[in-house]
């Protein structure tokens, strides 16, 4: 076991270190310039070029890139051009925003997405199951925004039950029920989301239900309830959790749309905001975290593979 | 089992109760202002940002403020001695008003947020460029040089986005051409920094210390009384969500919002709206140092012919309410308004400006535009000149990239021929961004620079205004640029709120408001 995972940590710094390669050099190339951004319209080019040269970025691009990996391996992302403040203070907000509204989310389709899967796989064919099949459709083809908006307007600017916007860190006034203001955006994002994993959970349980081993299962007299969850959901999970890790790490990463619907001080805001400010190293930063946490997910659905099906040997 | 379920379940429906029902008001004593976005550095002598201004206006403050009928009254100076025809100005300060760290204001401080101003600042060449000193001549008293009189100084001394707010002078002196960092935010004004949390928002509190004018509160000038606890500006990027938010209760004010919920908004008996009183206009830039349009007077006539800009404007902004097309730079009431060269302004003749171009020695060359997609306002209106101009037979090459590669680009002289952009409400004419030489489009020629020095080298209301009106003028002589039109943005406020005026005057306050 411990020599796999010591082989995956030297494959993931070998990709984060491509990553970070690739990312500095291509957020480079992009025309614009953080300085007039953050100085604003009237600024003469002898004032951005005085303060380029005192935020080191008139140096060359390797130069600034090595000068970069250094800070890195220290442990210092450097400081944000727009907000002038350490790119890890940013950065961290916008981390436990988006964690909690991704956990959040992946509850509701977990809730949803699985438990209606193998009800319409369990009831193939019939009406139940075309209705929850076209329910999924609908669910997957609607966009987040639109239903984000009239979430808000009907349960905040008309009944009023929930807050519109914003979120307020559960580590101030208010505490866990801060977690009121993900519901909404939690709804909007799980939709589409929970409609796939039904999907796919639907179509692994058929897969599985043909094996020999179900079969025998039930040739054998075991009850039908366990032979579906012992038997058939157990395995057809597999196919299902890799979804789920994946889903897992891009809803931290793209629920962009979300976040700014619902002004929610989030990763997938951050980085298109700091994008459209040039804030190399805020995007920089946020690119190192987000590789990380693709690597990180990948490393545990491998392992829950083991756990889920003994025969797997882990290489 | 089932014993354990049902507390489980019970529990599970108190909790989900507890999150419903807790209590959703943030606290009475705290102004919610749910912003656009978020706003750069706080450092408002560096950059011009609006909304970093109307943050910046409740900690830091200027000698003079502007009242409500834009004319500059002494705020954190009490009054002036003007010597030598204009080219000393001896500046007396307030006594005892203290900085957020307890500091107490004096000439050095003065003195070093004015150097540093006049050597970074984003509006400091506009004044100091001429600064031969600035010198303590008193614990309390600043003496300011200049070489020539500049009839601007005290507009120019009073407007505080980009211009010369008073910081301590440890702070300032150490900061230099870099922008000063949230934790050493220190200034005069009745609210003081709290806290910036990136992408949530930025948090003022309540300054006990500060110390209020007697004269009451008009516009910025006067007592400024913190109500307030605290103030919380929030970017709230979705236009949709700062109107529901403000529905909801969870904001107080929203600022920008668009013209086409301007008239269910009006209807709306919960919403108040706020219009600024000071229109916003756009403008199109005409490049002169480079390129078709440079030194081609005639062609940019033949433009400008071509354009009916209320088209342009009704697209960009919607009901009448929202904008005005005049072609006065300055709108109706304001003592820079005038009518000189206007009649150029809304021609709207596509034969005329046609024939116009043609004398022009225009053969079809594509003419190209810069413009950016982040305001909506800049891509409509290019869009709708593109059509009039072809209509004219004047080849527009539309270059659509976002603000920040536009600011880049600009720079560069080779790559555009005109460039879309808007310009604020400026309290004297001196701060508009043409007049400058060295801003983008680089308008700069001797009968420009004769009419400016006649411009600023009076401090005579009557002579101020009549040059104003000759470099108006040649504005539409020389065209430098192309006004659009006023534009009128508006915000909405709960009705709760008490204290805000019927409009805003430059940036929305919120020193004597309350709930």
């Amino acid at each position: 076991m411990w020599p796999y995972i010591l082989h995956r940590t030297a494959a993931a710094l070998l990709t984060l270190a491509v990553a970070s390669v690739l990312i500095f050099f291509f957020i480079h190339l992009i025309p614009g310039d953080p300085l007039y951004v953050l100085l604003g319209d009237v600024a003469t080019p002898e004032q951005a070029e005085r303060l380029r040269t005192k935020l080191g970025l008139d140096q060359p691009i390797v130069v600034q890139y090595l000068r970069w990996l250094a800070n890195v391996a220290a442990g210092d992302l450097g400081n944000s051009i727009f907000f002038q403040m350490p790119v890890t203070r940013v950065i961290r907000d916008g981390a436990e925003t988006s964690i909690l509204l991704a956990s959040i989310t992946m509850i509701w389709i977990t809730l949803i997405g699985v438990p209606i899967g193998v009800i319409a796989a369990m009831r193939r064919g019939s009406w139940l199951d075309q209705c929850l099949s076209g329910a999924a459709m609908l669910l997957a083809s609607v966009p987040t925004f639109w239903v984000g908006l009239y979430l808000i307007l009907i349960f905040a600017a008309t009944l009023g039950w929930l807050p519109s916007s914003g979120y307020p860190s559960i580590f101030e006034d208010g505490g866990l029920a801060n977690l009121r203001y993900l519901l909404l955006p939690s709804l909007a994002l799980a939709a589409p989301n929970a409609a796939l994993i039904l999907r796919l959970t639907r179509a692994s349980m058929l897969d599985v239900a043909r094996e020999d081993y179900v079969r025998t299962a039930r040739a054998k007299g075991i009850r039908p309830a366990r032979v579906v969850f012992r038997h058939i959901l157990r395995n057809a999970l597999l196919a299902v959790v890799s979804a789920f890790g994946f889903t897992f790490a891009a809803l931290i990463s793209e629920a962009v749309v979300t976040e700014t619907v619902f002004a929610l001080p989030g990763i997938g805001q951050l980085v298109v905001q700091s994008i459209l400010r040039r804030d190399y190293p805020v995007i920089q930063g946020i690119i190192l975290v987000t590789v990380v946490l693709y690597l990180v997910i990948n490393l545990l659905v491998d392992l829950s593979y083991r756990w889920l099906d003994p025969r797997i040997e882990l290489q | 089992m089932s014993v354990i379920w049902q507390r489980m379940s019970r529990g599970a429906a108190i909790a989900a109760a507890a999150l419903f029902l807790s209590s959703q008001a943030m606290g009475a004593g705290i102004l919610r202002y749910a912003t656009i976005g978020e706003p750069p550095s706080l450092d408002v002598q560096m950059g011009t940002a609006t909304i970093a201004a109307t943050i910046g206006n409740h900690m830091f403050e200027t000698l003079y403020a502007f009242d409500s009928h834009y004319k500059p009254q002494p705020l954190l100076a009490t009054g002036e001695k003007i010597e030598d025809g204009g080219k000393q100005l001896v500046i007396s300060l307030r006594q005892g008003v203290k900085f957020h760290n307890g500091q107490e204001m004096t000439a050095d401080d003065v003195v070093a947020s004015l150097k540093r101003w006049g050597e970074f600042g984003a509006r400091g060449q506009l004044l100091m460029k001429n600064a031969t000193s600035v010198q303590a001549t008193g614990k309390h008293e600043v003496t300011l040089k200049l070489s020539e009189p500049n009839g601007a100084w005290k507009n120019m001394l009073a407007y505080p986005e980009g211009g010369p707010v008073i910081y301590p002078a440890g702070i300032v002196s150490a900061a230099g051409n870099k922008p000063i960092e949230p934790k050493d935010y220190v200034g005069t004004g009745p609210y003081k920094f709290g806290e910036w949390r990136p992408n949530r928002y930025v948090e003022l509190l309540r300054f006990d210390g500060y110390a209020k004018l007697p004269a009451p509160g008009d516009g910025y000038a006067g007592a400024r009384v913190a109500n307030f606890d605290a103030i919380r500006f929030v970017p709230v990027p979705d236009v949709g969500t700062r109107i529901s938010g403000v529905q909801a209760g969870d904001y107080d004010y929203a600022e920008f919002i668009s013209g086409d919920l301007y008239d269910s908004l009006k209807a709306n008996p919960a919403i108040r709206i706020h219009k600024n009183g000071a229109p916003l206009f756009g403008l199109f830039f005409m490049n002169s140092a480079s390129g078709i349009l440079k030194d081609n007077y005639a062609l940019r006539r033949a433009i400008q012919t071509a354009l009916k800009k209320d088209a342009a404007l009704r697209v960009s902004f919607g009901p009448k309410d929202l904008w005005n097309a005049d072609g006065s730079i300055y709108p109706k009431g304001s003592p820079w308004y005038s009518t000189a060269g206007t009649q150029a302004y809304n021609v709207g003749d596509a034969a005329k400006a046609k024939q116009m171009a043609k004398d022009a020695g225009y053969t079809g060359t594509p003419i190209r535009l810069l413009v950016s997609t982040n305001y909506q306002a800049h891509f409509d209106q290019a869009t709708v000149f593109t059509k009039q101009l072809a209509d004219a037979g004047i080849n527009i090459q539309m270059i659509v990239v976002d603000w920040a590669t536009l600011l880049k680009m600009r720079g560069q002289q080779d790559q555009w021929d005109i460039f879309v952009t808007h310009h604020g409400f400026v309290p004297d004419p001196i701060l508009i961004t043409f007049m400058n030489d060295s801003y983008a489009g680089w308008w700069k020629t001797p009968e420009k620079a004769k009419l400016v020095a006649a411009f600023t080298g009076t401090a005579d209301p009557a002579q101020r205004e009549k040059a104003w009106a000759d470099l108006q003028a040649l504005f539409y002589e020389q065209v430098p640029a192309m006004k659009v039109g006023d534009a009128y943005s508006y915000d909405i406020a709960s009705r709760k709120l008490k204290g805000m005026g019927d409009s805003t005057v430059l940036w929305p306050h919120f020193w004597n408001v309350s709930h």
